[in-house]
């Protein structure tokens, strides 16, 4: 199928409107990282940096869902063109809510620097943030070259994720039974871990998106939910 | 039992009106129809979309027999409505075409009064008794095109006098007054105004209830918001027919995609 419109302003529109997504897409791989980071290197400095930016990123998602609204209104798009201005949709709101996690992760930063460090969780939830990171990117990726493929491996890799929280809250639940002094800054890394599992949630519906931009389908619910944390008893 | 009849009557509802079997036009040596076949539903609003000269209104044409008018045309393969085949030679044209009405692109009102455009079919296929029964098939019409609250009180004159929405309502109204099982509408919007079209659009929706309505037309836009299925045609071949929402959310086929998003193809 030919790349361009006969009406060349419905490419720019359409072009203008994804590049919105790649800025804002960046900007939440930032807030994720730099989150992580401030929690691990108690750096408040860096954390307040993230909390400030996220009001960039939901001013973007307010533009973006503008510039949708309007080629709707203008353009009428239909097959692609219509499925591409959903997933904008979908997807900035889904950037939107990640953002939101990161923010708060940043938020319990400053909290969980008073406190005493509880072994090396922060460590685990870095790599896990870098494990959803790494999601996001191959995400965002895909869905600018239509690769439905490396999009069904970041559905795939969400597994890790849950196994990586399902791990941290156990070792939480111990750390607390061990020693009760443990428990404001294990309830705070749970919060944290939990949102790091949802970014994880959110990342896979982006790549959901882009299943269902390049194929027209939406991929199968059956994928694997490895979170088993709702039915963990206390041992 | 009775439940199961209900159910099983509901799912008999959309019975194929018109099957249309390996069907070939040609224009001299231009093969215009190549190899269609399709299926097209009772109580259903199909439309027929492509990019001119693609085939679409010639299709259309073939199943009143239109074609028949065109000297140098041919026509080959089956066309079936009801499973009868209307190519057959014991089939009479005419008769085929007050079972198959037919709206145009432009308005054409007879140079009648608005009452004898409408009668003008029941009247030439016998369809009436008398004078009162006369009024009554043209009233039932007039009422069915939704025009009948507009033109009620001048009946006498003439119809090209109406505005041009009218007319194309009045047009509608000669087409159901001799109670046909299938409208084909060739753009029958093309002409009008914003206003007409929604008119004319709901007025589609509501033969829905009684026809089989095949409509050409050039409207994406338009498809989208009448017809229950889409077929697109290109180049003289039915490219890919299906349910209108999943044509124009998720097409199959690239030529269909390309088309209905306006790329160069």
């Amino acid at each position: 199928m030919p790349d361009q419109h006969i009406a060349s302003a419905f490419d720019r529109d359409l072009e203008a409107v994804q590049a919105q997504i790649m800025k804002m897409g960046g900007m939440v791989e930032d807030a994720i990282r730099l989150a992580a980071k401030s929690l691990e290197t108690r750096d408040e400095e860096l954390a307040q940096k993230v909390r400030g930016a996220d009001r960039a990123i939901d001013s973007l998602e307010l533009q973006i869902n503008e510039s949708a609204a309007r080629v709707i209104a203008l353009r009428a798009p239909t097959a692609i063109d219509l499925r591409l201005i959903l997933s904008v949709i979908k997807i900035s709101g889904n950037l939107e809510r990640i953002g939101d996690y990161a923010k708060n992760m940043a938020k319990r930063t400053g909290v969980l620097a008073t406190l005493p460090t509880v072994n090396d969780s922060a460590g685990a939830i870095r790599r896990m943030a870098q494990a959803v990171e790494g999601m996001l990117k191959d995400a965002l990726d895909a869905y600018i070259r239509r690769d439905a493929e490396l999009a069904m491996d970041v559905i795939a890799r969400d597994e890790d994720v849950d196994q990586m929280y399902n791990a941290l809250f156990r070792e939480f639940l111990t750390f607390m039974m061990e020693d009760p002094r443990n428990i404001t800054a294990c309830m705070h890394l749970h919060f944290i871990a939990k949102n790091t599992e949802r970014m994880g949630d959110h990342v896979t519906s982006i790549a959901e998106q882009v299943v269902y931009l390049v194929t027209g389908e939406h991929p199968d619910e059956s994928r694997p939910k490895a979170d088993q944390t709702s039915i963990v008893a206390e041992e | 039992m009775k439940d199961t009849f209900i159910a099983e009557k509901d799912v008999d509802q959309k019975t194929v009106k018109i099957a249309a079997r390996d069907v070939q036009v040609w224009y001299g040596d231009n093969h215009a129809i190549k190899d269609v076949n399709v299926d097209i539903e009772d109580k259903t609003v199909t439309a027929f979309i492509g990019p001119s000269g693609c085939g679409k209104s010639t299709f259309l044409r073939c199943i009143n027999r239109m074609n028949d008018t065109i000297d140098i045309c041919r026509v080959t393969g089956d066309i079936r409505i009801d499973g009868e085949d209307i190519y057959d030679r014991k089939v009479d044209p005419v008769q085929l075409r007050a079972k198959v009405g037919m709206v145009f692109q432009k308005p054409n009102p007879f140079p009648k009064s608005i009452y004898d455009n409408v009668a003008y079919g029941p009247r030439i296929h016998g369809l009436s008794r008398n004078k009162a029964e006369l009024d009554e098939i043209v009233e039932r019409a007039l009422k069915r095109a939704a025009i009948w609250n507009e033109v009620k009180d001048r009946l006498t004159a003439p119809g090209t006098g109406l505005s041009g929405g009218q007319q194309q309502r009045l047009c509608i109204a000669r087409a159901v007054a001799t109670e046909p099982e299938v409208l084909l509408m060739d753009e029958p919007c093309s002409a009008l105004d914003p206003i007409a079209t929604a008119q004319v659009e709901e007025l589609i929706d509501e033969l829905r209830q009684n026809y089989s309505v095949v409509i050409v037309t050039h409207s994406m836009q338009q498809a989208a918001r009448v017809s229950q299925k889409t077929a697109f045609f290109h180049l003289g071949h039915l490219v890919e027919f299906g349910e209108t929402d999943k044509i124009f959310t998720a097409p199959e086929d690239e030529r269909t995609e390309s088309y209905i998003t306006g790329r160069i193809g």
